[in-house]
Protein backbone atom coordinates (compact mmCIF):
# COMPACT_ATOMS: atom_id res chain seq x y z
CA UNK A 1 0.00 0.00 0.00
CA UNK A 2 1.50 3.67 -1.09
CA UNK A 3 2.56 5.25 2.48
CA UNK A 4 1.08 7.97 3.14
CA UNK A 5 3.33 9.55 5.67
CA UNK A 6 6.41 9.09 5.23
CA UNK A 7 9.78 10.04 7.91
CA UNK A 8 13.30 9.02 7.23
CA UNK A 9 16.29 9.67 9.95
CA UNK A 10 14.33 12.20 12.57
CA UNK A 11 16.02 12.77 15.84
CA UNK A 12 15.66 15.11 18.35
CA UNK A 13 17.35 16.32 21.28
CA UNK A 14 15.70 18.13 25.06
CA UNK A 15 18.74 19.14 26.66
CA UNK A 16 20.60 16.47 27.22
CA UNK A 17 18.64 14.34 26.54
CA UNK A 18 18.00 12.14 22.78
CA UNK A 19 14.58 12.06 22.37
CA UNK A 20 14.13 10.58 19.24
CA UNK A 21 17.03 8.55 17.33
CA UNK A 22 17.13 8.09 14.03
CA UNK A 23 13.46 7.55 13.50
CA UNK A 24 12.30 6.15 10.25
CA UNK A 25 8.58 4.70 9.65
CA UNK A 26 6.08 4.77 6.89
CA UNK A 27 2.05 5.22 7.72
CA UNK A 28 -0.39 4.03 5.28
CA UNK A 29 -4.70 4.70 5.56
CA UNK A 30 -5.91 2.84 8.45
CA UNK A 31 -5.13 2.95 11.98
CA UNK A 32 -0.80 2.74 13.39
CA UNK A 33 -0.60 2.09 16.63
CA UNK A 34 2.50 3.55 18.38
CA UNK A 35 3.42 1.66 21.45
CA UNK A 36 6.06 2.56 23.98
CA UNK A 37 6.98 2.94 27.59
CA UNK A 38 6.83 5.93 29.30
CA UNK A 39 9.92 8.20 28.02
CA UNK A 40 10.18 6.14 24.89
CA UNK A 41 9.76 9.34 22.53
CA UNK A 42 5.81 8.95 21.21
CA UNK A 43 4.75 11.98 22.36
CA UNK A 44 8.05 14.05 20.73
CA UNK A 45 7.69 11.94 17.37
CA UNK A 46 3.94 12.51 17.29
CA UNK A 47 4.36 16.55 18.27
CA UNK A 48 6.76 16.62 15.21
CA UNK A 49 5.25 14.72 12.63
CA UNK A 50 1.95 17.19 13.92
CA UNK A 51 4.78 19.93 13.01
CA UNK A 52 4.50 21.32 16.37
CA UNK A 53 8.56 20.74 17.01
CA UNK A 54 11.08 20.51 13.92
CA UNK A 55 13.44 17.64 14.08
CA UNK A 56 16.67 18.42 14.78
CA UNK A 57 17.73 15.75 11.69
CA UNK A 58 15.74 14.07 9.44
CA UNK A 59 12.51 14.77 7.01
CA UNK A 60 9.09 13.84 6.71
CA UNK A 61 6.23 13.85 4.36
CA UNK A 62 2.48 14.24 4.98
CA UNK A 63 0.16 13.51 2.06
CA UNK A 64 2.83 14.75 -0.18
CA UNK A 65 3.71 17.50 1.65
CA UNK A 66 7.14 18.82 3.23
CA UNK A 67 7.04 21.18 6.18
CA UNK A 68 10.63 21.68 5.81
CA UNK A 69 9.13 25.17 4.23
CA UNK A 70 6.83 27.44 5.55
CA UNK A 71 4.55 26.85 2.81
CA UNK A 72 5.26 22.79 3.20
CA UNK A 73 4.07 23.32 6.47
CA UNK A 74 1.05 25.12 6.05
CA UNK A 75 0.07 22.65 3.20
CA UNK A 76 0.75 19.64 6.17
CA UNK A 77 -1.68 21.57 8.84
CA UNK A 78 -4.72 22.21 6.53
CA UNK A 79 -4.64 18.16 6.15
CA UNK A 80 -3.90 17.47 10.15
CA UNK A 81 -6.14 16.25 12.93
CA UNK A 82 -4.09 16.91 16.30
CA UNK A 83 -5.45 15.34 19.66
CA UNK A 84 -2.62 16.21 21.85
CA UNK A 85 -2.24 14.49 25.00
CA UNK A 86 -3.68 16.69 27.68
CA UNK A 87 -5.76 18.67 24.99
CA UNK A 88 -6.50 22.34 26.83
CA UNK A 89 -10.46 24.11 26.77
CA UNK A 90 -11.44 27.42 26.95
CA UNK A 91 -13.75 26.19 30.55
CA UNK A 92 -16.05 28.73 29.40
CA UNK A 93 -17.13 28.03 25.73
CA UNK A 94 -19.12 25.70 25.37
CA UNK A 95 -18.62 22.36 23.31
CA UNK A 96 -19.88 24.20 20.09
CA UNK A 97 -18.04 27.27 20.71
CA UNK A 98 -14.78 25.34 21.30
CA UNK A 99 -15.49 23.50 18.08
CA UNK A 100 -15.94 26.27 16.41
CA UNK A 101 -12.83 28.66 17.24
CA UNK A 102 -10.79 25.26 16.55
CA UNK A 103 -12.26 25.75 13.21
CA UNK A 104 -11.66 29.42 12.68
CA UNK A 105 -8.05 28.27 13.51
CA UNK A 106 -8.48 26.20 10.71
CA UNK A 107 -9.38 28.56 8.10
CA UNK A 108 -12.78 28.59 8.09
CA UNK A 109 -13.99 31.76 8.68
CA UNK A 110 -17.25 31.74 6.78
CA UNK A 111 -19.88 31.67 9.34
CA UNK A 112 -22.90 29.57 8.08
CA UNK A 113 -20.41 26.79 6.16
CA UNK A 114 -18.45 26.70 9.99
CA UNK A 115 -21.25 26.11 12.11
CA UNK A 116 -21.71 23.30 9.53
CA UNK A 117 -19.01 21.99 10.00
CA UNK A 118 -19.10 22.22 14.02
CA UNK A 119 -22.34 20.21 13.75
CA UNK A 120 -21.10 17.68 11.53
CA UNK A 121 -18.32 16.89 13.74
CA UNK A 122 -19.81 16.98 16.75
CA UNK A 123 -22.24 14.73 15.46
CA UNK A 124 -20.22 12.40 14.49
CA UNK A 125 -18.62 11.72 18.18
CA UNK A 126 -22.30 11.92 19.49
CA UNK A 127 -22.09 15.24 20.83
CA UNK A 128 -24.81 16.82 19.09
CA UNK A 129 -26.91 16.83 22.39
CA UNK A 130 -24.84 18.40 24.45
CA UNK A 131 -23.19 20.89 22.18
CA UNK A 132 -24.60 23.73 24.24
CA UNK A 133 -23.25 22.71 27.60
CA UNK A 134 -20.24 24.55 28.88
CA UNK A 135 -17.21 22.60 28.60
CA UNK A 136 -16.19 22.64 32.62
CA UNK A 137 -19.84 20.71 32.85
CA UNK A 138 -18.76 17.91 30.65
CA UNK A 139 -17.05 14.27 32.24
CA UNK A 140 -13.99 13.46 31.25
CA UNK A 141 -15.09 10.85 28.16
CA UNK A 142 -17.15 13.56 26.84
CA UNK A 143 -14.31 16.47 27.01
CA UNK A 144 -11.92 13.92 25.06
CA UNK A 145 -14.65 13.30 22.34
CA UNK A 146 -15.00 17.16 22.06
CA UNK A 147 -11.24 17.20 21.27
CA UNK A 148 -11.59 14.86 19.26
CA UNK A 149 -14.37 16.73 17.07
CA UNK A 150 -12.21 19.46 16.86
CA UNK A 151 -9.36 17.46 15.54
CA UNK A 152 -11.57 16.35 12.47
CA UNK A 153 -12.94 19.43 11.56
CA UNK A 154 -12.17 19.92 8.08
CA UNK A 155 -11.89 16.33 7.56
CA UNK A 156 -8.22 15.79 8.02
CA UNK A 157 -6.03 13.33 6.01
CA UNK A 158 -3.91 12.75 8.73
CA UNK A 159 -5.02 12.15 12.16
CA UNK A 160 -2.87 12.20 15.39
CA UNK A 161 -4.21 11.19 18.36
CA UNK A 162 -1.58 11.09 21.64
CA UNK A 163 -2.97 8.99 24.33
CA UNK A 164 -6.71 9.57 23.67
CA UNK A 165 -7.94 6.43 26.17
CA UNK A 166 -5.54 7.33 28.93
CA UNK A 167 -8.25 8.43 32.37
CA UNK A 168 -10.98 6.79 30.62
CA UNK A 169 -13.37 4.11 32.20
CA UNK A 170 -13.76 0.98 30.44
CA UNK A 171 -17.22 1.95 29.08
CA UNK A 172 -15.94 5.63 27.54
CA UNK A 173 -13.00 3.45 26.58
CA UNK A 174 -14.70 1.37 24.20
CA UNK A 175 -17.22 4.18 22.99
CA UNK A 176 -13.62 6.18 22.38
CA UNK A 177 -12.55 3.23 20.62
CA UNK A 178 -15.15 2.50 18.20
CA UNK A 179 -14.78 6.54 17.45
CA UNK A 180 -11.18 6.13 16.97
CA UNK A 181 -12.18 3.02 14.44
CA UNK A 182 -14.31 4.88 12.73
CA UNK A 183 -12.35 8.00 12.31
CA UNK A 184 -9.42 5.43 10.66
CA UNK A 185 -12.04 4.82 7.89
CA UNK A 186 -10.18 6.57 4.65
CA UNK A 187 -7.59 8.71 6.54
CA UNK A 188 -4.06 7.69 8.04
CA UNK A 189 -4.65 8.04 11.80
CA UNK A 190 -1.44 7.23 14.25
CA UNK A 191 -2.21 6.03 17.80
CA UNK A 192 -0.28 6.47 20.26
CA UNK A 193 -1.06 4.63 23.31
CA UNK A 194 0.88 2.16 26.36
CA UNK A 195 -2.58 -0.22 26.35
CA UNK A 196 -1.55 -3.32 23.85
CA UNK A 197 -5.73 -4.12 24.25
CA UNK A 198 -6.01 -0.32 21.86
CA UNK A 199 -3.64 -1.40 19.18
CA UNK A 200 -5.22 -5.57 19.26
CA UNK A 201 -8.82 -3.72 18.76
CA UNK A 202 -8.12 -0.94 16.68
CA UNK A 203 -4.96 -1.47 14.76
CA UNK A 204 -3.94 -2.88 11.06
CA UNK A 205 0.14 -1.40 11.85
CA UNK A 206 1.68 -1.16 14.45
CA UNK A 207 5.43 0.75 15.79
CA UNK A 208 6.99 0.04 19.24
CA UNK A 209 9.11 2.84 20.52
CA UNK A 210 11.65 2.47 23.19
CA UNK A 211 14.76 4.70 24.29
CA UNK A 212 13.79 7.26 21.06
CA UNK A 213 14.05 4.53 18.33
CA UNK A 214 12.03 2.49 15.94
CA UNK A 215 12.09 -1.06 17.72
CA UNK A 216 9.59 -2.72 15.86
CA UNK A 217 7.16 -1.46 12.61
CA UNK A 218 4.70 -4.64 11.32
CA UNK A 219 1.29 -5.72 11.52
CA UNK A 220 -0.20 -7.00 15.22
CA UNK A 221 -0.26 -10.55 14.02
CA UNK A 222 3.31 -10.01 13.48
CA UNK A 223 4.33 -8.40 16.51
CA UNK A 224 2.48 -11.40 18.26
CA UNK A 225 4.14 -14.03 16.09
CA UNK A 226 7.28 -12.82 17.85
CA UNK A 227 6.48 -14.22 21.42
CA UNK A 228 5.47 -17.68 18.91
CA UNK A 229 7.22 -20.86 21.72
CA UNK A 230 8.07 -17.66 24.43
CA UNK A 231 5.39 -17.95 26.62
CA UNK A 232 4.63 -21.07 28.84
CA UNK A 233 2.63 -21.62 31.79
CA UNK A 234 3.75 -22.86 34.92
CA UNK A 235 2.16 -23.11 38.53
CA UNK A 236 4.96 -21.10 40.82
CA UNK A 237 6.91 -17.79 38.93
CA UNK A 238 9.77 -19.49 36.89
CA UNK A 239 12.91 -17.20 38.09
CA UNK A 240 14.12 -17.88 34.33
CA UNK A 241 11.37 -15.91 32.97
CA UNK A 242 11.86 -12.19 31.44
CA UNK A 243 8.35 -11.49 33.10
CA UNK A 244 5.97 -13.35 35.07
CA UNK A 245 2.56 -12.82 36.40
CA UNK A 246 -0.48 -14.86 38.31
CA UNK A 247 -3.32 -15.49 35.86
CA UNK A 248 -7.30 -15.77 36.48
CA UNK A 249 -6.74 -19.60 37.01
CA UNK A 250 -4.12 -19.58 39.53
CA UNK A 251 -1.17 -20.12 36.97
CA UNK A 252 1.97 -18.28 36.41
CA UNK A 253 2.08 -16.65 32.57
CA UNK A 254 5.83 -16.42 32.09
CA UNK A 255 7.13 -14.67 29.29
CA UNK A 256 10.94 -15.05 28.15
CA UNK A 257 12.70 -18.63 27.09
CA UNK A 258 10.85 -21.53 28.16
CA UNK A 259 12.44 -24.56 29.40
CA UNK A 260 12.48 -28.10 27.99
CA UNK A 261 9.21 -29.85 28.68
CA UNK A 262 7.54 -26.38 29.22
CA UNK A 263 3.41 -26.16 28.77
CA UNK A 264 3.30 -23.52 25.79
CA UNK A 265 0.41 -20.63 25.39
CA UNK A 266 -1.03 -19.15 22.20
CA UNK A 267 1.13 -15.54 22.46
CA UNK A 268 -0.75 -12.51 22.87
CA UNK A 269 0.02 -9.00 21.81
CA UNK A 270 1.06 -7.94 24.79
CA UNK A 271 3.93 -10.66 25.17
CA UNK A 272 4.97 -9.78 21.71
CA UNK A 273 5.69 -6.41 22.72
CA UNK A 274 7.33 -7.23 26.01
CA UNK A 275 9.87 -9.43 24.07
CA UNK A 276 10.49 -6.42 21.73
CA UNK A 277 10.90 -4.02 24.89
CA UNK A 278 13.38 -6.75 26.57
CA UNK A 279 15.33 -7.07 23.41
CA UNK A 280 15.60 -3.30 22.74
CA UNK A 281 16.79 -2.79 26.41
CA UNK A 282 19.20 -5.75 25.68
CA UNK A 283 20.60 -3.88 22.60
CA UNK A 284 20.73 -0.57 24.55
CA UNK A 285 22.94 -2.47 27.34
CA UNK A 286 25.30 -3.72 25.40
CA UNK A 287 26.01 -0.82 23.51
CA UNK B 1 -44.92 42.89 15.84
CA UNK B 2 -43.43 46.12 16.18
CA UNK B 3 -41.27 45.65 13.26
CA UNK B 4 -40.34 43.52 10.05
CA UNK B 5 -37.42 42.84 8.26
CA UNK B 6 -37.00 45.42 5.27
CA UNK B 7 -37.33 44.25 1.97
CA UNK B 8 -34.00 45.15 0.85
CA UNK B 9 -32.54 43.11 4.22
CA UNK B 10 -34.54 40.35 2.72
CA UNK B 11 -33.18 40.01 -0.85
CA UNK B 12 -30.04 39.77 1.06
CA UNK B 13 -30.24 37.83 3.58
CA UNK B 14 -31.94 35.43 0.49
CA UNK B 15 -28.95 35.58 -1.15
CA UNK B 16 -26.80 34.95 2.20
CA UNK B 17 -24.89 38.34 2.07
CA UNK B 18 -26.29 39.92 5.02
CA UNK B 19 -23.96 40.23 7.75
CA UNK B 20 -24.21 40.14 11.56
CA UNK B 21 -25.49 41.67 13.60
CA UNK B 22 -28.46 42.21 11.41
CA UNK B 23 -28.29 38.40 10.09
CA UNK B 24 -28.74 37.37 13.89
CA UNK B 25 -31.88 39.86 14.12
CA UNK B 26 -33.01 38.52 10.79
CA UNK B 27 -32.78 34.94 11.92
CA UNK B 28 -34.29 35.54 15.21
CA UNK B 29 -37.13 37.31 13.80
CA UNK B 30 -38.24 35.24 10.52
CA UNK B 31 -38.80 32.69 13.12
CA UNK B 32 -41.94 34.25 14.62
CA UNK B 33 -42.92 36.33 12.12
CA UNK B 34 -44.77 34.70 9.04
CA UNK B 35 -45.59 38.09 7.21
CA UNK B 36 -41.73 38.43 6.84
CA UNK B 37 -41.25 34.40 5.69
CA UNK B 38 -43.51 35.58 3.43
CA UNK B 39 -41.88 38.56 1.78
CA UNK B 40 -38.62 36.41 1.81
CA UNK B 41 -40.34 33.29 -0.24
CA UNK B 42 -41.39 36.07 -2.79
CA UNK B 43 -37.97 37.51 -3.09
CA UNK B 44 -36.00 34.24 -3.29
CA UNK B 45 -35.70 31.45 -6.03
CA UNK B 46 -36.39 28.06 -3.87
CA UNK B 47 -32.51 26.79 -4.25
CA UNK B 48 -31.72 30.07 -3.05
CA UNK B 49 -34.81 29.64 -0.07
CA UNK B 50 -33.92 26.31 0.95
CA UNK B 51 -30.02 26.56 1.21
CA UNK B 52 -31.41 29.76 3.56
CA UNK B 53 -33.38 27.71 5.68
CA UNK B 54 -30.63 25.18 5.74
CA UNK B 55 -28.50 28.11 7.26
CA UNK B 56 -31.60 29.44 9.58
CA UNK B 57 -31.76 25.91 10.85
CA UNK B 58 -28.19 25.80 11.80
CA UNK B 59 -27.80 28.93 13.31
CA UNK B 60 -30.79 28.54 15.71
CA UNK B 61 -28.79 25.64 16.70
CA UNK B 62 -25.77 27.46 17.64
CA UNK B 63 -25.32 29.08 21.12
CA UNK B 64 -25.18 32.67 21.50
CA UNK B 65 -22.31 34.47 21.34
CA UNK B 66 -21.33 35.77 25.17
CA UNK B 67 -21.46 39.74 25.98
CA UNK B 68 -17.99 39.65 24.33
CA UNK B 69 -18.00 38.64 21.70
CA UNK B 70 -21.33 39.92 20.63
CA UNK B 71 -19.93 43.99 22.13
CA UNK B 72 -17.42 42.94 19.40
CA UNK B 73 -19.38 42.31 16.33
CA UNK B 74 -21.70 45.04 16.89
CA UNK B 75 -17.97 47.46 16.99
CA UNK B 76 -18.01 45.88 13.74
CA UNK B 77 -15.35 43.00 14.54
CA UNK B 78 -15.58 39.99 12.02
CA UNK B 79 -17.73 36.89 14.20
CA UNK B 80 -14.46 34.69 13.33
CA UNK B 81 -12.29 37.70 15.02
CA UNK B 82 -14.17 37.94 17.78
CA UNK B 83 -14.15 34.46 18.68
CA UNK B 84 -10.84 34.29 18.18
CA UNK B 85 -10.69 37.72 20.72
CA UNK B 86 -12.92 35.99 23.14
CA UNK B 87 -10.72 33.01 23.41
CA UNK B 88 -7.74 35.30 24.71
CA UNK B 89 -7.18 34.85 28.08
CA UNK B 90 -6.51 38.27 28.69
CA UNK B 91 -9.13 39.54 27.58
CA UNK B 92 -11.42 38.26 30.15
CA UNK B 93 -13.04 40.54 32.99
CA UNK B 94 -10.65 39.31 35.93
CA UNK B 95 -7.35 41.05 34.44
CA UNK B 96 -9.75 43.84 33.31
CA UNK B 97 -10.56 44.30 36.40
CA UNK B 98 -7.25 43.76 38.16
CA UNK B 99 -5.79 46.34 35.55
CA UNK B 100 -8.80 49.14 36.31
CA UNK B 101 -7.93 48.26 39.93
CA UNK B 102 -4.10 48.90 39.69
CA UNK B 103 -4.53 52.03 37.30
CA UNK B 104 -7.08 53.91 39.78
CA UNK B 105 -4.72 52.99 42.95
CA UNK B 106 -1.63 54.35 41.35
CA UNK B 107 -3.94 57.64 39.76
CA UNK B 108 -5.29 58.28 43.45
CA UNK B 109 -1.66 58.40 44.20
CA UNK B 110 -0.19 60.10 41.91
CA UNK B 111 -3.08 63.07 42.86
CA UNK B 112 -2.48 62.75 46.47
CA UNK B 113 0.89 62.13 47.07
CA UNK B 114 3.66 64.44 47.70
CA UNK B 115 3.45 67.11 44.85
CA UNK B 116 6.04 66.59 42.05
CA UNK B 117 6.81 67.68 38.58
CA UNK B 118 6.02 64.28 36.93
CA UNK B 119 3.52 61.12 37.91
CA UNK B 120 6.49 59.08 37.99
CA UNK B 121 4.50 55.88 39.56
CA UNK B 122 1.78 55.98 36.77
CA UNK B 123 4.27 56.53 34.35
CA UNK B 124 6.48 53.65 35.53
CA UNK B 125 3.41 51.58 35.78
CA UNK B 126 1.69 52.33 32.60
CA UNK B 127 3.59 50.70 30.12
CA UNK B 128 4.14 47.22 31.85
CA UNK B 129 0.44 46.55 31.71
CA UNK B 130 0.58 46.10 27.98
CA UNK B 131 3.79 44.43 28.21
CA UNK B 132 2.19 41.70 30.25
CA UNK B 133 -0.96 41.84 28.68
CA UNK B 134 0.47 40.71 25.55
CA UNK B 135 3.09 38.59 26.79
CA UNK B 136 0.37 36.28 28.74
CA UNK B 137 -1.83 36.67 25.50
CA UNK B 138 -0.17 34.01 23.46
CA UNK B 139 2.02 30.75 24.77
CA UNK B 140 1.25 27.80 26.81
CA UNK B 141 1.62 29.68 29.97
CA UNK B 142 -2.11 30.98 29.65
CA UNK B 143 -3.71 29.61 26.57
CA UNK B 144 -4.70 26.22 27.19
CA UNK B 145 -5.21 25.88 23.16
CA UNK B 146 -1.78 26.70 22.46
CA UNK B 147 -0.62 23.60 20.88
CA UNK B 148 -3.43 23.15 19.02
CA UNK B 149 -3.34 26.44 17.94
CA UNK B 150 0.13 26.20 17.20
CA UNK B 151 -0.52 23.39 14.45
CA UNK B 152 -3.60 24.78 12.95
CA UNK B 153 -2.90 26.46 9.72
CA UNK B 154 -3.58 30.23 10.71
CA UNK B 155 0.05 31.00 11.18
CA UNK B 156 0.84 32.03 14.95
CA UNK B 157 1.97 35.06 14.35
CA UNK B 158 -1.27 36.65 12.55
CA UNK B 159 -2.93 35.05 15.66
CA UNK B 160 -0.35 36.88 17.56
CA UNK B 161 -0.70 39.88 16.11
CA UNK B 162 -4.74 40.03 16.49
CA UNK B 163 -4.51 39.41 20.02
CA UNK B 164 -1.57 41.97 20.23
CA UNK B 165 -3.95 44.82 18.52
CA UNK B 166 -6.24 43.42 20.73
CA UNK B 167 -4.97 43.63 24.04
CA UNK B 168 -2.94 46.92 22.56
CA UNK B 169 -6.27 48.46 22.21
CA UNK B 170 -8.00 47.75 25.48
CA UNK B 171 -4.50 48.21 27.89
CA UNK B 172 -3.59 51.56 26.33
CA UNK B 173 -6.97 52.57 26.46
CA UNK B 174 -7.40 51.91 29.74
CA UNK B 175 -3.58 53.99 30.56
CA UNK B 176 -5.32 56.75 28.49
CA UNK B 177 -8.65 57.20 30.59
CA UNK B 178 -6.51 56.98 33.44
CA UNK B 179 -4.39 59.73 32.44
CA UNK B 180 -7.29 61.72 31.66
CA UNK B 181 -7.57 61.64 35.78
CA UNK B 182 -4.14 63.50 35.67
CA UNK B 183 -5.17 66.48 34.34
CA UNK B 184 -2.50 69.07 36.53
CA UNK B 185 -0.04 66.94 34.08
CA UNK B 186 -1.12 67.90 30.86
CA UNK B 187 1.07 66.00 28.04
CA UNK B 188 3.54 65.14 30.24
CA UNK B 189 0.90 62.66 31.96
CA UNK B 190 1.28 60.32 28.53
CA UNK B 191 4.90 60.04 28.76
CA UNK B 192 4.15 56.35 29.09
CA UNK B 193 2.69 55.81 25.58
CA UNK B 194 6.22 55.59 24.08
CA UNK B 195 7.72 52.97 26.09
CA UNK B 196 4.62 51.27 26.27
CA UNK B 197 4.94 50.22 22.87
CA UNK B 198 8.95 49.69 22.99
CA UNK B 199 8.70 47.54 25.76
CA UNK B 200 5.81 45.66 24.32
CA UNK B 201 7.20 45.49 20.93
CA UNK B 202 10.91 44.94 22.32
CA UNK B 203 9.35 41.94 24.75
CA UNK B 204 7.74 40.22 21.71
CA UNK B 205 10.58 40.40 19.14
CA UNK B 206 12.66 38.66 21.88
CA UNK B 207 9.79 35.69 22.76
CA UNK B 208 11.14 33.78 20.08
CA UNK B 209 14.95 33.34 21.15
CA UNK B 210 14.20 33.82 25.21
CA UNK B 211 10.77 32.11 25.44
CA UNK B 212 7.36 34.05 26.75
CA UNK B 213 8.36 33.99 30.20
CA UNK B 214 12.01 35.46 30.30
CA UNK B 215 11.72 37.72 27.39
CA UNK B 216 8.70 40.10 28.93
CA UNK B 217 10.55 39.65 32.04
CA UNK B 218 14.03 40.94 31.26
CA UNK B 219 12.33 43.64 29.24
CA UNK B 220 10.36 44.63 32.39
CA UNK B 221 13.35 44.64 34.28
CA UNK B 222 15.40 46.36 32.35
CA UNK B 223 12.54 49.12 32.30
CA UNK B 224 12.80 49.49 36.01
CA UNK B 225 16.09 49.53 36.12
CA UNK B 226 16.26 52.01 33.87
CA UNK B 227 13.98 53.98 35.93
CA UNK B 228 15.95 53.61 39.28
CA UNK B 229 19.34 54.67 37.02
CA UNK B 230 17.18 57.73 35.76
CA UNK B 231 16.08 58.81 39.35
CA UNK B 232 19.27 57.93 40.87
CA UNK B 233 21.47 59.93 38.16
CA UNK B 234 18.82 62.61 38.72
CA UNK B 235 19.11 62.80 42.53
CA UNK B 236 16.68 64.37 44.70
CA UNK B 237 16.62 68.39 44.03
CA UNK B 238 16.50 67.81 40.36
CA UNK B 239 13.28 69.83 39.03
CA UNK B 240 11.46 68.24 36.33
CA UNK B 241 10.57 64.49 34.75
CA UNK B 242 13.35 61.78 35.03
CA UNK B 243 15.61 61.22 31.14
CA UNK B 244 12.80 58.36 29.71
CA UNK B 245 10.87 61.09 30.21
CA UNK B 246 12.03 64.10 28.64
CA UNK B 247 11.42 64.99 24.81
CA UNK B 248 14.95 63.02 23.87
CA UNK B 249 13.69 60.08 26.06
CA UNK B 250 10.90 59.59 24.40
CA UNK B 251 12.76 60.16 21.18
CA UNK B 252 14.52 57.60 21.98
CA UNK B 253 11.76 55.18 22.89
CA UNK B 254 10.45 55.74 19.27
CA UNK B 255 13.59 54.71 17.51
CA UNK B 256 13.46 51.56 19.79
CA UNK B 257 9.65 50.57 19.21
CA UNK B 258 10.24 51.12 15.11
CA UNK B 259 13.66 48.67 16.07
CA UNK B 260 11.89 46.31 17.66
CA UNK B 261 8.61 46.09 15.51
CA UNK B 262 11.31 45.52 12.48
CA UNK B 263 13.29 42.99 14.45
CA UNK B 264 9.63 41.41 15.53
CA UNK B 265 8.80 41.21 11.55
CA UNK B 266 11.92 39.35 10.82
CA UNK B 267 11.86 36.53 13.87
CA UNK B 268 7.78 35.99 13.25
CA UNK B 269 8.08 32.12 11.97
CA UNK B 270 9.49 31.82 15.36
CA UNK B 271 5.71 31.96 16.90
CA UNK B 272 4.71 28.85 14.47
CA UNK B 273 6.08 26.34 16.54
CA UNK B 274 5.71 25.39 20.54
CA UNK B 275 8.75 24.04 21.20
CA UNK B 276 10.56 25.20 23.83
CA UNK B 277 10.14 28.98 23.10
CA UNK B 278 7.46 31.01 22.23
CA UNK B 279 5.21 28.93 20.57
Amino acid sequence: MTPTVSASGLSLRYGGIRALDDVSLRLTRGVTGLLGPNGAGKTTLLRVLATAVPPDRGAFTVLGHDPGTPRGRQEVRRVLGYLPQAPGFHPDFTAFEFVDYVAILKELTDRGARHREVRRVLAEVDLGDVRGRRIKKLSGGMRQRVALAAALVGDPGFLVMDEPTVGLDPEQRMRFRELIAQAGEGRTVLLSTHQTEDVAMLCNRVVVLAGGQVRFEGTPAELTARAAGRVWSSTERDPGALAGWRTGTGSFRNVGDPPPGAELLDPTLEDGYLLTLDDAGAEVAAA
Amino acid sequence: MSWHVSEEDLRAYARGELAPPGLWSADAHLTACARCRGVLADVSDPAALDAGWERLDAELDAPRPGLFESLLVRLGVADHIARLLAATPVLRGSWIGAVVALLVMTVVVANVGPSADTPTLFLALAPLLPLAGVALSYGPALDPTHEMAVVSPMHGFRLLMIRTVAVLVAGLGLNGLATLALPGYGLRALAWLLPALALTATGLALTPRLGPVLAPSLVGGAWITLLLAAEAAAGPDTEGPIAPFTATGQGVFAVVAALAVALLYAVRDGFDRAGGNAA
